[in-house]
């Protein structure tokens, strides 16, 4: 259990705010200790159990469902039903059918969005703060300049200049992120760079770049993979958001956001299944991944 | 200070500059052939090269760099391609719209996120406390479009406490006479309160949406600055000394808090920049974010990049009075370090 | 009568059944100085809290009695009744421990207010007077600055003379002096024992310099791992001390011996002396908690085995 915001962690031990760690004793037997462990991180066990649900979903899923692209119009906008599990929309397609296809795209999307972005940014951020001088401040300026587009704003600038493809889509959604990385791995390059090993690394004879890369980036990552998760989270809402504008992912693409699009007019008729439920699951999805970042992001020890 | 001030208008003044080179590189040198992205998938050459020639798309690079930059700095944004329209006079004529929206929906945002923080904050750790936590949670994983058509759906056609979304007025309504161009408040101006009202309950949807996501960032940074601050020596030392603690939660809390609380607020606008087109599209809202909706589905490379620049000079003005805001708030910057005299 | 009593303290993460403070005790009397002293994570700072009520969140009193002229201060819920004109406390890192955003002059004019009943102008007089009554030249445009306008040796008299305000009848002082200069460090501890002269408060100094130990204090009490080893005057700590614990400690700044003393290698229980781990006299007994005996006047000590060695 902790108790403290890791802020703390750099007070003199004496300082009764130092973050204190009860490891459960170990003489529990080990579901017991799972279960101790479940009960001081609620959130986070939430969070791990929704994920895994989705990532299940994503992985098997698919072989399991329909086709998400088959039409039916005698079946057309029929409610849920024990046939139909999320109803049908307009063109008799089976909604759960659709939606967890779009599991499979939507999350691996993300996962993929967040890595190459967090590569990217991770690189540049760390010759940004280990080289520092000329080169950091160039790289800051060009930083600073994309951080002041929105997100979203930027991603779909990107999109609508290039093709409307899948590739596309993780560039354009990558390169609004790529900033965020870039921020946080060069401040963690700043302080790793003034560590010990760095300087012994330099007096063993290493050139600055494999030091750079070999030594001081490995170090750098962990604020920038703790977010990982946030980001993959952000990145689905992108895309999503993206794709209900019919930007970058298009219908008939069985995607999350693609599906609300479609059944936003469906609403006024009173049709709530065709939108209602890929937005839930959304909001599920993202908000599993936040519950997992953001017990994360603040037990950082 | 006057130092700092001058420091930040140039900072600022280069950030500009920087965006609209990289919208430039988007929009004129990243796609393939510029001239055939903007006249759509069914033109034929002739089309093509119309275009190619009236946005001077086959000059060299460069010249195109001048021009466009030159422009800019008139505030010339383009024509666009789509009405043949000047891009910056649309823009301007649907910022109001936007703006009207952006307001209310900070200010609930505001409201509701900071008291809420605090009162996180303060029974930190408590049921409050999580059930406000999973709350901050819900409104971060929201889609934005989801919920916006939830309200609609649920508030508008069920239940019809609001009217669905049509525009900021009813049709066929009166127009108030354009003084700020905020709806809101031009009724009152001009005499005609119930525009007013009537204009509130065209935006009470949109406003709800947005505020409910905006909130939670917000929400999040009131409990984390509140509880940094709670925490902190100086706080420890006003125990010691007696004060009562509704007294720290305000003054030495929350005063302290105001910083990072601030920042907050501005990535919050900055995000709604954004969100602007999702909303602005599910309820038909004539603003820039239609705008920009309609000129992607159109694309209408020249008025895309009007939009993104303006909002890009938004955002950088607004974050250069955040920070001077903060330089006027917090003592450390506003006095130096030396001992006043 | 002792001015300050302190018997029994435990203190614990709540729900933990790990203590952080067992079993402590220690005393001051009026106008005398108690020295608390003991390495980083000894406790000492954590039984300065619990006697003032200001132990954090998550952390609780769990036993003890703090009686101050007498009357016990501690309630049975752990909490401790105690207002700023009884006891005061100064903290480590003045600057930090200081209000960021409002003047000095403004914190002890609160402070002052809080306690003295007094209006706003007359309370701002008296604090302007107080910090000019610390040493500080020119109190009424100090007083007017911001923290970090300050050096850290105006910050801390600044806090001396909030906790003074009061008037109090002690006053902890928890290493004062370890953020600031040898020279402004020596100006303090004048201004320390000035005040405790005039104003006949008793004082706890904690401290893990014992240098500063031999200079300020009439008694001292070691402690370490949360129980206190030894309590002794402070002219027998450089002759005679008992317990193997303050012999190291002297050790190694008298003599500078280097006394890391590495785990011993044996697992003593965790209900035993804390510092039976790394102490070469600890054996089988020494699983048991040792309790706090006089071993002569003014003397007590917390060891099985010294006190079966009775010279």
């Amino acid at each position: 259990m902790t108790l403290y915001p890791s802020s703390a962690s750099d007070r003199p031990t004496d300082s009764p705010f130092v973050p204190q760690r009860i490891f459960v004793p170990t003489e529990l037997s080990l579901p017991r200790r799972w279960i101790s462990f479940m009960r001081t991180n609620p959130l986070f066990t939430v969070g791990l159990f929704l994920l895994s649900a989705f990532v299940g979903l994503a992985a098997i899923g698919p072989f399991f469902v329909g086709d998400p692209l088959r039409t039916n119009i005698t079946e057309m906008f029929s409610p849920p039903s024990a046939d139909h599990l999320f109803g049908t929309d307009e063109y008799g397609r089976d909604v759960f059918a659709r939606a967890v296809h779009a599991a499979r795209l939507d999350l691996t999307i993300g996962l993929i969005i967040a890595v190459v972005a967090m590569t990217i940014g991770s690189t540049v951020g760390v010759i940004a703060g280990y080289f520092g001088g000329r080169v950091d401040e160039i790289i800051m300026r060009l930083t600073d300049v994309l951080l002041a587009f929105p997100g979203f704003v930027l991603a779909l600038i990107i999109v609508a200049a290039l093709d409307e493809s899948l590739l596309n889509v993780v560039i354009a959604v990558a390169a609004a992120y790529v900033p965020y990385f870039i921020r946080l791995t060069r401040a963690q390059a700043l302080v790793e760079r003034e560590q010990e090993y760095a300087d012994a690394a330099q007096l063993a004879g290493n050139t600055p770049i494999r030091i750079a890369f070999r030594h001081v980036m490995p170090n750098s990552l962990r604020p920038a993979l703790v977010s990982a998760t946030l980001v993959t989270g952000w990145a689905v809402l992108t895309v999503a958001g993206l794709a209900f504008l019919s930007v970058g992912i298009q219908p008939p693409q069985a995607e999350w956001g693609v599906m609300v699009g479609e059944g936003a007019s469906d609403i006024i008729t009173g049709e709530w299944w065709t939108s209602l439920f890929p937005g839930g699951m959304i909001v599920l999805a993202v908000m599993a991944f936040h519950f997992i970042g953001d017990d994360l992001t603040e037990t950082r020890a | 200070m006057r130092k700092y001030l001058l420091k930040r208008v140039a900072t600022s003044l280069l950030t500009i500059l920087g965006i609209v080179v990289v919208v430039f590189f988007i929009v004129r040198v990243l796609p393939g052939d510029a001239a055939a992205v903007r006249a759509g998938p069914y033109a034929n050459q002739e089309l093509i090269d119309r275009i190619a020639d009236k946005y001077g798309l086959n000059d060299p690079l460069h010249i195109q760099f001048v021009d466009y930059v030159g422009g800019v700095a008139q505030g010339d944004l383009g024509i666009s391609i789509r009405t043949n329209q000047n891009v910056t006079t649309e823009l301007l004529d649907r910022l109001p719209a936007s703006l009207e929206l952006a307001l209310y929906s900070v200010i609930l945002a505001t409201a509701v996120g900071v008291s809420l923080g605090v009162l996180s904050a303060h029974w930190q750790n408590t049921w409050i406390d999580r059930l406000l936590r999973i709350f901050a949670v819900i409104g971060s994983a929201m889609a934005l479009f989801w919920l916006g058509l939830l309200l609609t759906f649920f508030f508008a056609f069920k239940w019809g406490w609001f009217p669905g979304p049509v525009d900021r007025l009813a049709v066929g309504s009166e127009y108030p006479r354009t003084v700020t161009g905020f709806y809101t408040i031009d009724g009152i101006l001009t005499g005609k309160p119930s525009i007013t009202v009537e204009a509130f309950r065209y935006l009470a949807l949109p406003v709800m949406a947005l505020a409910f996501v905006l909130a939670a960032p917000i929400l999040k940074m009131v409990r984390s600055a509140m509880i940094e601050a709670l925490e902190s020596d100086f706080v420890r030392t006003a125990k010691a000394v007696g004060v009562p603690q509704t007294r720290i939660l305000f003054v030495d809390g929350f005063r302290n808090a105001l910083i990072p609380i601030t920042t907050t607020i501005g990535i919050v606008f900055g995000f709604m920049l954004g969100g602007n087109i999702l909303v602005e599209f599910l309820f038909s809202w004539p603003g820039i974010g239609r705008y920009a909706f309609d000129a992607i589905t159109t694309r209408d490379l020249e008025a895309l990049q009007g939009f993104v620049v303006l909002v890009g000079v938004m955002y950088v003005f607004l974050n250069m009075v955040i920070d001077i805001t903060y330089a006027i708030i917090d003592p450390r910057i506003r006095l130096g370090s030396g001992l006043t005299k | 009568m002792s001015l300050l009593g302190v018997t029994g303290l435990n203190v614990a993460l709540t729900g933990s059944p790990y203590p952080i403070l067992r079993d402590v005790d220690f005393s001051v009397e009026p106008g005398e100085i108690l020295a608390l002293v003991g390495e980083s994570g000894s406790g000492k700072t954590m039984a300065a809290l619990a006697v003032m009520g200001l132990l954090p969140l998550g952390i609780e009193m769990t036993a003890g009695e703090v009686h101050l002229d007498g009357n016990n201060l501690a309630r049975s819920d752990g909490t401790v009744d105690r207002d700023a004109s009884q006891i005061s406390m100064i903290f480590q890192q003045p600057v930090g421990a200081l209000n960021p955003t409002m003047r000095v002059g403004h914190q002890v004019a609160r402070a002052i207010q809080i306690n003295q009943q007094l209006d706003r102008n007359s309370a701002l007089q008296a604090a302007i007077n107080t910090i000019g009554h610390v040493g500080i030249p020119g109190p009424e445009r100090v007083a007017r600055n911001f923290p970090h306008q300050l050096s850290g040796g105006m910050c801390q008299r600044i806090m001396i003379a909030m906790a003074i305000s009061c008037r109090p009848r002690l006053l902890i002082a928890d290493e004062p002096t370890t953020a600031l200069d040898v020279t402004v460090q020596a100006q303090i501890f004048e201004l320390i024992k000035a005040l405790v002269e005039e104003i006949g408060c008793g004082v706890v100094f904690i401290t893990h310099d014992l240098g500063a130990v031999v200079e300020m204090a009439d008694r001292v009490s070691v402690m370490y791992g949360g129980q206190v080893m030894e309590e002794l005057p402070v002219s027998e700590l450089l002759n005679q001390p008992l317990h193997p614990y303050t012999r190291y400690l002297l050790e190694s700044v008298v003599q500078e011996v280097d006394h890391r003393v590495e785990d011993v290698g044996v697992d003593f229980a965790l209900t035993g002396c804390r510092f039976g781990h790394r102490c070469l006299l600890a054996h089988e007994p020494c699983n048991e908690f040792p309790q706090l005996r006089e071993i002569s006047p003014g003397h007590r000590l917390s060891c099985i085995e010294k006190m079966t060695q009775t010279p």
